[in-house]
Formats: C-alpha cells, structure tokens, sequence
C-alpha cells in the first residue's frame, strides 16, 4: 500500500544527443505536486511529456535540475510510483491476467491473494472474461484498459498516467475517468496525468499545468477548484477551458473570429 | 513449404468459438491433420513422381539395376523390415539424433542465454565460436573417431555441435533485439534479473529461438546419414552407403525414402511445437 507523495520537480532541463547534435527537449520545468493532489499535464504533442514521466519513474538518470520525491531525490524506478505508458506495452506472450498479474510478481503474497487481486482489478476496468486472451487478440482501448489495471494493482502511491484514455470511446472513456476520480479519493493516490483532452484535464485534477514547445517548459498553471462532481457543461467549467485553449493557443474569441469572418466576406463583396 | 505450413498454424481459438459439438469435433479431426501434415492438396505432386517413376520402371527407361519399380521397392521394405534389421537400424539413428539434438540445442540455448545477458562473456566466447563454427561438424569426425571411437557417442558429439551453432548464434540475437520499451516496463515493475530473463527476455527471443530449432532438427536428421555412412556399423546411413556397395538399388531406395519421410515428420512436429510455443504470436498467415 503505497502512502501518497509530494513531488517537486525543480528546474529540470534534459537533451537528448541525435547524431552529435543536442537536442533540447526540457528547459527548467518547474512544478510541485502535493501529496494526494491531482496534477494534469496538458501541452502540445512532442513538447516532452512522455519524457518527463520517464524522468519522474526514475527510468532516465540523464537530466540536470532536481526531482524530490517527499523531499529526496528520487533515484530509480520504485514501487512507490507506477506508470501507465501511452503505448499500452503489454507483453504480447502474456496473457491479459498474467500481464496484470506481472506487477505483483516479487510480492510476497499467497497465490491466492494474487489470482484474487487480479480477477479484482480484471473487473475494475471491465475485461471480465477476457483473462485468457493475448494482447493482439484486444481492441486497443480494451489493451489500454489493462495497462491501467496493471499499474493500479500494487497501489502505488504516485501513479503517472500518460494518456491512459487516448484510445477510448466517449463512454468508456467517462466511465474510466470517473473511476479514476473513484480510486483516487479512496486511496489518496497523487496523480500525474498527461492528456490532450482539455475536459478531461478539468473534470479530474486540481491543477493543470500547460506545457509550450521547442523546448519544452511549463508556460502556466491553473488552479481547478471547482466543487466535485464537476459539471462538464456549467459555465465555470467552459470559462476555465476557454482560458486553456487559450494558453495552448487553440482558441480565438468567438467575437473575434466573427469579425474576421465579416472581414473576409466584406472583401468579397 | 511455406504455404502448407501456414495452414497449420492458424490458431484453433477463433476455429472453436461457437461452433455445435458435432461439427467442432469434425473440423477438429480435419483440423488436426491440416495442422500436422499439411492440406491434402500437398499430395498431389508426390503421386504424379511416383506415376512417373512407375511409368519409367514399366517402359524400363532405365536399366531395373539402376531404377527399379516402385513394388519392387515396397517388397525390399517388406523383406529388410521382417527379414533384416531394418527397425533396429532405424532406431540407432533416431537415438543418435535425439541426444545430439536434446544436448547440442540446450547447451546453445544456455550458453546463448548467457552470451546475451552478458557482453563479457561473449567476448570471452566469441573468438572460440567464430573459429569452431566453420570447421564443418563433419570435418570434425575423423578426429573424433580416433578420440571415441566408431560407436555412438562420436557421432552424437559431432552432431550435437552442429546443432550447438544455429541456437547459440540465434538465442544470442533473439534476446539483443528484445526491445527496450519492454526491459523499461520490467524495470519500472521492479522485476529481479530473474524474472527478467524468465517473463520478458527469454520469450522475446523465443521466437529467434524456435525457428533455429527447427532448422537444426532438420539438420541433424540430415547429418546423422552422413556421420553413420562415413564410420560404424548400423544406422540409415550405413544402410544406404551397404546397400549401393552391393548394388541393391531398391534398398538404397528404401533408405532415402525412410529418411525423406522421416525428415518431413520431424520438421512437421517441430512446427507444430513452434506454433504452440508462439501462440502468442500474431504473423502474418499467407
Ligand atoms: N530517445 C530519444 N532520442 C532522441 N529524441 C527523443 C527520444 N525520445 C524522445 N525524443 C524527442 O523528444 C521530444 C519529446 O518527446 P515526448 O515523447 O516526450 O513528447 P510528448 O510530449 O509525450 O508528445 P506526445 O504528446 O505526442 O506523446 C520529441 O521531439 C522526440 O522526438
Ligand atoms: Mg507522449
């Protein structure tokens, strides 16, 4: 049972050398995570947030600046974080229950509290009766699912989630949002969630942090506190996206638009 | 090859979803032969050459001595079968194949396992294998020979290291290429070097693996002929090499039909083996 983190990530720049040549990805992000909050990272795609995951999983050592996990420096991969991949990777000579089943291999658990375990968190994500299939023989979201279960199963106390829902449909991919927000209360987990969608982002986390590009940095940070559960289409939640989009540079005024509009066709006329 | 092969290997889940009883256990029996002997359609070619070889026999297109007619063929099996020894021989060489192949493929899957996890030890190898490995195994024979002796375990030793090479080389290749991304999810699970090797690298290069063995089935049965035709007293080879001494064609024919069938048989069991050990595996069917 992981007890949840604070995380601070401090100034940290990373590069990676193609051909010789430096490549920047990550100039001084700096953020914090308090212990049980939920942080969505939003930016565009390629800014470095697949990267800066691998960074706080402790799976990437190369970096300059500072990641403190309550406070220390975090220093490898570690039971106390979990993480779900934007590619699913399931091991594709695994079974669905054994894929799940891998994240408790060196647990010293009965069998039985295993297989147990297991068929609940096979339930959890909706892929009952689906134990004994392999990987290719998923959908993708069905592959995303158990991606999902599989680091949940051992509670990490951190979960970092990049893009855990990208290849859902809009109804399971509600459910599975709120069955996040469902885990996330009850454990006290503190998440990390990268996630293209806006919405998404707004309707589960306290904070939002937006990410700018080439290379790549934190341009801003909303505060999200507005009360639970989140109405997706009252109207500080439409305020609070315009201001994203906004910032992701995804959105021009209405009125604005408009105008141009009258411009363009008045250039018709 | 290819083709027939790939009949075999469709897996049987999507085969028995939903089907009543009686008609699964039907496709299940043609299924079943599909998958370790290949579609009939397989036989045709075979029963044109041997109409061919009869018509050749009848029209006596080639001296009797040296083509004789298929039946004649057939009575030489019937007589070297309840009259020789021709079971006895059958099975020398199967026992010769079957330890070679058992200790050349698990000493190559080993030392290729431990080649792989390890650069130093592959250097330390390296040097040693490269060499060795182009001595062809028969080359090695006559040495061996004088060492052991015309028996058995000179030729099992020879074969078992030309069955030694293909699994070395491709175990040692099958787990360089196990990819990153699956090493990173072991790691971030906290898997042991153990269980490393066990649930993730080991099945990664699984497939490396299985082809490999495969192909030094077939080689070892092909090597055995030429080992027991080249030195001691039993065996299919011995047979074959006795038999074109004392011009007996039709038992010579005898052989090389018994170890053309037989060579099918392995190759067609190992792939089967292959298919279930890669169920996981989702390739491309033809
Ligand atoms: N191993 C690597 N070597 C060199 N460059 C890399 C490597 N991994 C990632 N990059 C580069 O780093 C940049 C950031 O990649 P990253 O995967 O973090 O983006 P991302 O923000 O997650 O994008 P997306 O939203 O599309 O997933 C990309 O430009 C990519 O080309
Ligand atoms: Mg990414």
């Amino acid at each position: 049972m992981g007890i949840a983190g604070k995380v601070e990530i401090r100034s940290v720049r990373k590069h990676y050398t193609v051909d010789g040549d430096r490549l920047q990805i990550l100039s001084g992000v700096t953020f914090d995570v308090g212990s049980g909050h939920f942080l969505s990272i939003v930016g565009p795609s390629g800014c470095g947030k697949s990267t800066l995951l691998r960074l706080i999983v402790g799976l990437d050592s190369e970096y300059e600046g500072d990641i403190l996990l309550n406070g220390e420096r975090i220093g490898g991969p570690s039971r106390a974080r979990g993480i779900v991949f934007q590619d699913h990777r399931l091991l594709p000579w695994l079974t669905l229950e054994q894929n799940i089943g891998l994240s408790l291999e060196n647990m010293e658990w009965s069998a039985q509290d295993k297989a147990e375990a297991v068929r609940g968190q096979t339930a959890l994500v909706g892929l009952s009766g689906f134990e004994n299939a392999y990987p290719h023989q998923l959908s993708g979201g069905m592959a995303q699912r158990a991606a999902i279960a599989r680091a949940l199963i051992n509670k990490p106390g951190i979960l970092l989630l990049d893009e855990p829902l990208g290849a859902l449909d809009a109804i399971t991919r509600i459910r599975l949002q709120e069955e996040l927000l469902r885990i996330w209360r009850v454990e006290g987990t503190t998440m990390i969630l990268v996630t293209h969608d806006v919405d998404e982002a707004i309707f589960l986390s306290n904070e939002i942090v937006v990410m700018s590009a080439h290379p790549g940095y934190i341009s801003k940070r909303f505060i999200v506190d507005l009360p639970s559960p989140r109405d997706r289409a009252g109207n500080e939640f439409i305020e609070l996206k315009r201001l994203i989009l906004a910032e992701l540079h995804l959105y021009r005024q209405k009125a604005q638009s408009d105008t141009e509009n009258w411009m363009n066709m008045a250039s018709l006329i | 090859m290819s083709n027939l092969s790939a009949a075999a290997c469709t897996v049987d889940a999507t085969e028995t979803a939903g089907k009543p009883a009686a008609v699964r256990s039907v496709s299940l029996k043609i299924g079943e032969f599909t998958r370790r002997f290949g579609s009939p359609v397989g036989l045709v070619l075979p029963i044109l050459i041997v109409a061919l070889w009869q018509t050749a026999a009848s029209y006596q297109w080639v001296e009797p001595v040296f083509l004789p007619a298929p039946r004649k063929v057939v009575d030489a099996f019937w007589l070297m079968l309840t009259k020789q020894d021709l079971f006895f021989d059958f099975l020398a060489s199967m026992n010769i194949v079957g330890q070679a192949f058992v200790y050349g493929s698990a000493a190559g899957i080993g030392l290729g396992t431990a080649a792989g996890l390890s650069r130093k030890f592959e250097q330390f190898l390296g040097t040693t294998v490269d060499t060795v490995r182009h001595i062809p195994g028969i080359a090695w024979l006559p040495l061996i020979v004088l060492w052991l002796g015309i028996g058995a375990p000179a030729k099992i030793l020879v074969i078992a290291k030309s069955v030694f090479f293909p699994l070395f080389l491709n175990t040692l290749q099958g787990i360089r290429s196990v990819e990153k991304n699956y090493i990173e999810l072991g790691q971030v699970l906290l898997l042991t070097r153990r269980q490393m090797v066990r649930k993730v690298i080991l099945p990664a290069a699984m497939p490396n693996i299985m082809v490999s063995l495969r192909y030094a089935a077939g080689l070892a049965w092909a090597l055995v002929v030429v080992a027991e035709g080249l030195s001691g007293l039993e065996g299919l080879g011995f047979l074959i090499f006795r038999a074109q001494g004392l011009l007996l064609t039709d038992q010579l024919l005898v052989c090389m039909a018994i170890i053309g069938l037989v060579g099918f048989v392995i190759d067609r069991q190992m792939y089967a083996l292959q298919c279930r050990i890669l169920r996981w595996q989702q390739g491309f069917k033809g």
